[in-house]
């Protein structure tokens, strides 16, 4: 099955990389790929433009996309064990919102027109801060439950939110457009940088989680049973949220709110490889890249007057998934 | 002695700055719609070779003057501008310093426009654009133009009493720091935006603006400009529009930062004090 996936993924970055406003030609996005790894020596196999396109623009985005889409299906995996929810997903821990509100600080000082890198560092900071809140509010009254964690979420979240409409009022309509664009979700603008930082938060993080499946597997059996089979519940948790908030801040901070990746990938690998850690989590970050690298290219490809925005398609593809989904649940339950 | 090396320096230096200026570029792609329109004006067409797809809106400031060849950019889209291969990229003053980033690694230089918020700082915009271009005289007769209007209508205003202008747009007004306030304000009048305290584009409420009771009321012409204004509760019961001053300014003039904003002055003053200013557009 995990080989099935990769093959899957890779159709999809060669599909995803050949496609765009400017098309290139499959034989000459492969020849020029084999061409960079010295495994081809012939003529150029594109011209000049648009071999620029290619691995200055088209591949790094390509890329992060699946980065991303890898990373937050990973931490969806992990949180719906850790909180023996099927609906968790890194909403939950303020990691989006709270990347919406240093993204549209950033915007706002005018930081995000200047310096480079400004806009996914100060989303990246929003979103530590907002989940460190998280865990101080938390923690204040002693060790919190899982229920008492997943409230302060939600309403540390909404306190991020309020910010954020807050100071969408008071700036200038020009600079909100660039947020909007931001909050809805999407890759324009993405090159080596961003995938460099991004690939070791996202990977590194993935790997630690690999690493924890088999406690993910003992904590989705409940705190006292995984506490009964002697895993150090709280500390594991603790670090497994801790590890999921820092995958989920890095995909949020490059690539804006890019929502049900987190849900559907896990969702739908679940049948066809089991519930056990070491199995779904590899899968789930096969799934998610493949879903959100189709989802990039058709954000670039549907309309030739804007892109449209990647959280919106993941949307529009997860909600009816959802909903069938639960259609089906119910009807074999 | 001396007096030779420090000449002979001097040249080596003026011959080494003119080796490294870079030359004038050839192909040019504007990404911003005050570009286009100043562009149009100062640079060889067949050097453009792009421009916003606002270029075209009906009844814009050069609606009909751009060639169907040149490229029409629809969105912010580098790939699209790398397979243009232009020499020069002119960009917005809010355009996200990560894709400039990525637009230099493909190679590609950019101009920034901006300072467009006051009529000094849209003056600079196209003297500094005409550098860009290679086309600085060009770009000075323009600006001369620029400020010939400017200087007619304030001249014709000399001593005129001026009027409290509220600049109104679903709900939002223009304040201190904003081009749409420095266009109130040149036409002979004052910026209710301003006294409120506002800067920028941002919301007064009802209350205030009623409150402010402006002696005029300046909106576009975008659908059911008017309408909205006096059909809003309390700003439709303000003296202004009472007395039926709400003043219509072409839309295209209204938010024009380029050199039609020196038309725009006119215009507004020739509503404002039509005794002073002749309209030179119905």
């Amino acid at each position: 099955m995990l080989l099935a996936l990769l093959g899957l993924l890779l159709v999809a970055l060669a599909a995803a990389t050949a496609a765009g406003s400017v098309p290139l030609p499959l034989r000459g996005v492969v020849l020029s790929t084999l061409a960079k790894a010295s495994l081809y020596s012939g003529p150029a196999p594109l011209e000049a433009p648009l071999e620029t396109i290619l691995w200055t623009v088209r591949f790094p985005r390509v890329l992060l996309a699946a980065l991303v889409g890898g990373g937050l299906a990973v931490v969806g995996a992990s949180l719906q064990s850790v909180f023996r929810n099927p609906m968790a997903d890194t909403s939950l821990l303020g990691v989006g919102s709270g990347a919406s509100l240093g993204a549209l600080i950033a915007v706002q000082l005018g930081w995000a027109s200047r310096v480079f890198l400004a806009l996914p560092l100060a989303a990246f900071l929003g979103a530590l801060v907002t989940v460190l809140a998280v865990y101080a509010i938390a923690h204040a009254g002693g060790r919190p439950t899982l229920y008492g964690l997943l409230l302060t979420g939600l309403a540390v979240s909404a306190l991020a939110s309020a910010g954020t409409s807050l100071l969408l009022v008071t700036t200038e309509e020009f600079r909100v457009k660039n947020v909007l664009f931001w909050l809805a979700g999407g890759l324009e603008g993405r090159g080596w940088t961003h995938v460099q930082l991004a690939s070791v938060l996202i990977l590194l993080g993935c790997a630690l989680l690999l690493l924890l499946s088999r406690s993910l597997d003992v904590l989705s059996l409940g705190e006292d049973e995984a506490g009964s089979l002697g895993l150090p519940v709280h500390a594991t948790r603790l670090l497994i949220l801790s590890v999921s908030s820092l995958v989920a801040g890095a995909a949020t901070a490059t690539a804006g709110s890019v929502p049900f990746v987190g849900l559907i990938a896990p969702h739908a690998l679940r049948p066809l490889v089991g519930s056990l850690g070491r199995h779904l989590l590899p899968a789930a970050f096969l799934g998610g890249a493949c879903l959100v690298v189709i989802a990039d290219m058709v954000s670039r490809t549907a309309s030739g007057s804007v892109d449209l925005p990647l959280g919106a398609i993941t949307s529009l593809v997860g909600a009816p998934y959802f909903l069938i989904a639960l259609r089906a649940n119910e009807g074999r339950g | 002695m001396l007096r030779r090396v420090a000449v002979l320096g001097l040249l080596l230096c003026a011959g080494g700055a003119a080796a490294q200026a870079p030359a004038a570029p050839r192909r040019v792609a504007s990404m911003n719609l005050s570009a286009d329109e100043i562009l149009v004006e100062i640079l060889p067409l067949e050097r453009l070779v792009s421009v916003t797809r606002w270029a075209d809106s009906d009844s814009g400031n050069i609606t009909g003057r751009v060639p169907a060849s040149v490229f029409r950019i629809q969105k912010a889209d580098l790939e699209q501008l790398v397979a243009l291969r232009p020499e020069l990229v002119v960009v917005s003053e809010y355009t996200d310093a990560d894709f400039l980033k990525q637009l230099e690694r493909t190679g590609l230089r950019y101009h920034r426009i901006e300072g467009l918020a006051t009529l000094p700082g849209i003056r600079k915009a196209i003297l500094d654009l005409g550098r860009a271009v290679g086309e600085p005289a060009a770009a000075e007769r323009v600006a001369k133009a620029f400020d010939a209007k400017l200087a007619d209508v304030a001249k014709r205003l000399g001593g005129v009493k001026q009027p409290r202008v509220l600049y109104w747009s679903s709900g939002m007004t223009a304040g201190a720091d904003t081009a749409i306030g420095s266009l109130i304000e040149c036409s002979g009048a004052r910026n209710v935006g301003r006294e409120l305290g506002i800067t920028g584009i941002a919301p007064p409420g009802g209350e205030r603006a009623f409150v402010a009771d402006p002696d005029a009321i300046l909106v576009g012409t975008w659908p059911r400009a008017v309408e909205s204004v006096k059909e809003e509760p309390l700003l439709g019961k303000t003296r202004a529009v009472r007395e039926g001053r709400i003043v219509v300014l072409p839309t295209s003039l209204l938010v024009a930062l380029s050199q039609f904003s020196a038309d725009a002055c006119v215009e507004l003053a020739a509503r404002l004090h039509p005794d002073r200013v002749p309209a030179k557009r119905p």
